[in-house]
C-alpha cells in the first residue's frame, strides 16, 4: 500500500502540480518527476460532514483545503480539535478511507 | 448557422416518484411535444441528459429507449452525460443539430430517478465525480466541497448564515407557487435559523451548510422541442429564441483554483452566451441559477454579472432577487425546492424560463419578463453551461 501522496513535477519548467496531470499547467510539457506532498502549511478552509459518505462510521468527518509553504494546496482529512482558517498545519499520512476492507492512505492533516 | 427556437416546453413533477426512469422521460417528452405544435413535422433528432442511470437503475443507452417508448423511429438519438450540466449540455447539442441544419426538430429531454437508490448512495453517485484520488478518497461529498467553499466565500466577502437561509426562504416560497416543485413548504427564518428548535428542523451537514441550504435528492424530468426560428413564426403564439449559449470548464480539483472562491468557468460560461446574444447582464429580466446549495446562487449571481464579486448577498438582501424585485432569481423555486434530479436540472431551469418568456408560469410569473438567463453547474464548477432566451417580439 502507498504510504505517500505524491504530486508531479514538471522535468521541463519545475511546475509541481497535485494531483497531477498529464500535459504541465505551467509550460506545456509531457515529463514528470514524482514528489511527495508534505510539509507544512496552513488552513485555507475546513468543513464538517454530518451526513457521511459511504465507507465512515463517525460522528462526522473534518475536511480541510491546506495550502502548504510553497503554495501548493491540497485537500484532506483534518485532525486538529479546534480547527480555524489560517492555523499552522503539518502534512501526515494515515489511514482516510476502509473501503470493502481495504485501507485507503493518504493525507491527514494535524496541528503543529 | 440558422436561428434557433424553442417551441415546446414540458415536465413532470419532481419529487419520489415509483415510475421508471423511461416513464418519467416519456411524460416531460409527451408533454413537451403537445405543446409544440408540430402537425405533420417529425423529431428528427432525440438528446437525453442523464448522469446515473448506468449505476443508479442500471440501464444504459436511454436516448435508444425513449426512441422506442415515443416511438420515433427513425430519429437520432444519444444520451448526453456531463456530470449535474448534463441537462444544458444536452441542450446545446440540440441547439448545434438545429443550427448546423442537421435536424429540423429536435427533442432534448432531461431525467434522473435517484431515489430508486437510499440517500448514502445517491450522495455517494454524485460525489463520484470528484477527483478520485485528490478528492474522493478522503470522503469528499458535493456538499462537503460546497461547505468548504461556503466557509471560505462567508470568510472573505461577510456573507453570514442569514443570508444563506434567505436564498433558502426566497426559493421556497416560489417553489409552494409551482406545482411542480418537489418541496412546496415556506419556511421561516425563526424555523431554520434563530428559534431554539432550529437546531433540531435544520442540522449541519457540511458545516456552515445546513440541512436547508442543500437541495434535496429528486426523481424527475424535463423536456424541450427546438425547431428553426423560421419555422416556429410560423406557429402562432409566442417565440422563443435561443440567444445564446456558452460553456466553459474549470480543475477537476477545488483546491487547484488560484482562488477557490472564484467560479471561473461560470463567468466564461456566461460572457460567452451573452456576448452570442448581443445582450449584457442588466438587461436581463429574470434567471434560473444552480442553487444545489444556497452559497452557489449567490456566488453565481455574481459571476454571471449581475452583481459585483462579494456583492451577491447584499443584492439578495434588499429583496433585489426575490419575485417581486429588479431581478427574479430562481422564480421555480430552484435546485433548492424544486428539486434536483441531476439530469433534468439544466433542462428544467430551461422550461421555466420558457414558460415566463411565454407569461405561462401562473403565480410565480414574472411580469412581462422578455430576456432570461440560465446557469447549469457541473461538478463542483469544473463545466457550466449559461443560456440566454430571448421572447421575440
Amino acid at each position: 500500500m502507498e504510504d505517500r501522496v505524491c504530486g508531479a513535477r514538471c522535468t521541463a519548467c519545475g511546475k509541481e502540480s497535485y494531483p497531477a496531470h498529464a500535459v504541465c499547467p505551467k509550460c506545456g510539457g509531457l515529463e514528470f518527476e514524482a514528489f511527495e506532498v508534505s510539509g507544512e502549511g496552513k488552513v485555507l478552509t475546513y468543513t464538517d460532514v454530518y451526513a457521511l459518505p459511504l465507507d465512515y462510521a463517525l460522528r462526522y468527518l473534518r475536511l480541510a483545503i491546506v495550502e502548504l509553504n510553497g503554495g501548493l494546496r491540497a485537500t484532506g482529512q483534518l485532525l486538529d480539535e479546534e480547527p480555524k482558517i489560517g492555523k499552522r498545519v503539518r502534512a501526515t499520512i494515515g489511514v482516510v478511507r476502509t473501503s470493502g476492507g481495504r485501507k485507503i492512505h493518504g493525507l491527514q492533516f494535524v496541528p503543529m | 448557422m440558422r436561428k434557433v427556437a424553442i417551441i415546446g416546453a414540458g415536465m413532470t413533477r419532481f419529487g419520489r416518484s415509483e415510475a421508471t426512469l423511461v416513464d418519467l422521460l416519456s411524460q416531460a417528452s409527451l408533454a413537451a411535444l403537445g405543446a409544440a405544435s408540430l402537425g405533420e413535422r417529425r423529431v428528427d433528432a432525440v438528446y437525453v441528459a442523464n448522469m446515473g442511470a448506468a449505476r443508479l437503475n442500471r440501464q444504459t443507452a436511454v436516448a435508444s429507449a425513449l426512441v422506442d417508448a415515443l416511438q420515433l423511429f427513425p430519429a437520432m438519438a444519444e444520451s448526453v452525460e456531463n456530470g449535474p450540466a448534463s441537462g444544458a449540455s444536452a441542450f446545446k447539442n440540440g441547439y448545434q443539430a438545429v443550427a448546423s441544419g442537421m435536424a429540423d426538430v429536435v427533442l432534448v429531454t432531461g431525467g434522473e430517478r435517484m431515489r430508486a437508490v437510499n440517500n448514502l448512495e445517491a450522495t455517494d453517485f454524485v460525489a463520484s465525480l470528484s477527483h478520485p484520488q485528490a478528492e474522493y478518497i478522503y470522503g469528499v461529498t458535493l456538499p462537503a466541497l460546497a461547505g468548504l467553499f461556503t466557509r471560505l466565500y462567508m470568510d472573505r466577502y461577510g456573507v453570514k448564515p442569514e443570508h444563506l437561509a434567505r436564498v433558502a426562504i426566497k426559493n421556497h416560497a416560489n417553489a409552494a407557487k409551482n406545482p411542480y416543485a418537489h418541496i412546496r413548504q415556506e419556511i421561516t427564518m425563526e424555523g431554520i435559523l434563530t428559534s431554539p428548535d432550529a437546531v433540531v428542523n435544520n442540522p449541519f451537514i457540511a458545516d456552515p451548510l445546513r440541512l436547508y441550504d442543500c437541495c434535496p435528492v429528486s426523481d424527475g424530468a424535463a423536456a424541450l422541442v427546438l425547431c428553426p426560428l423560421e419555422t416556429a413564426q410560423t406557429l402562432g403564439g409566442p417565440v422563443v429564441r435561443i440567444g445564446g449559449i456558452g460553456q466553459a470548464t474549470d480543475t477537476h480539483a477545488v483546491h487547484e483554483r488560484p482562488d477557490p472562491t472564484q467560479l471561473s468557468a461560470v463567468r466564461l460560461a456566461a460572457q460567452k452566451a451573452f456576448s452570442m446574444a448581443g445582450l449584457t447582464p442588466k438587461e436581463i429580466d429574470v434567471a434560473e441559477l444552480h442553487d444545489a446549495f444556497t452559497i452557489l446562487e449567490i456566488a453565481e449571481s455574481e459571476e454571471a454579472g449581475f452583481f459585483e464579486k462579494g456583492k451577491g448577498h447584499l443584492a439578495l438582501e434588499k429583496g433585489v432577487t426575490a419575485l417581486s424585485g429588479k431581478l427574479p432569481i430562481n422564480p421555480s423555486g430552484g435546485l433548492k425546492a424544486k428539486g434536483h434530479p441531476v439530469g433534468a436540472t439544466g433542462v428544467a431551469q430551461l422550461v421555466e424560463l420558457v414558460w415566463q418568456l411565454r407569461g405561462e408560469a401562473g403565480q410565480r410569473q414574472v411580469k412581462g419578463a422578455k430576456t432570461a438567463f440560465a446557469c447549469n453547474f457541473g461538478g463542483f464548477g469544473n463545466n457550466v453551461v449559461a443560456s440566454v432566451l430571448q421572447r421575440e417580439g
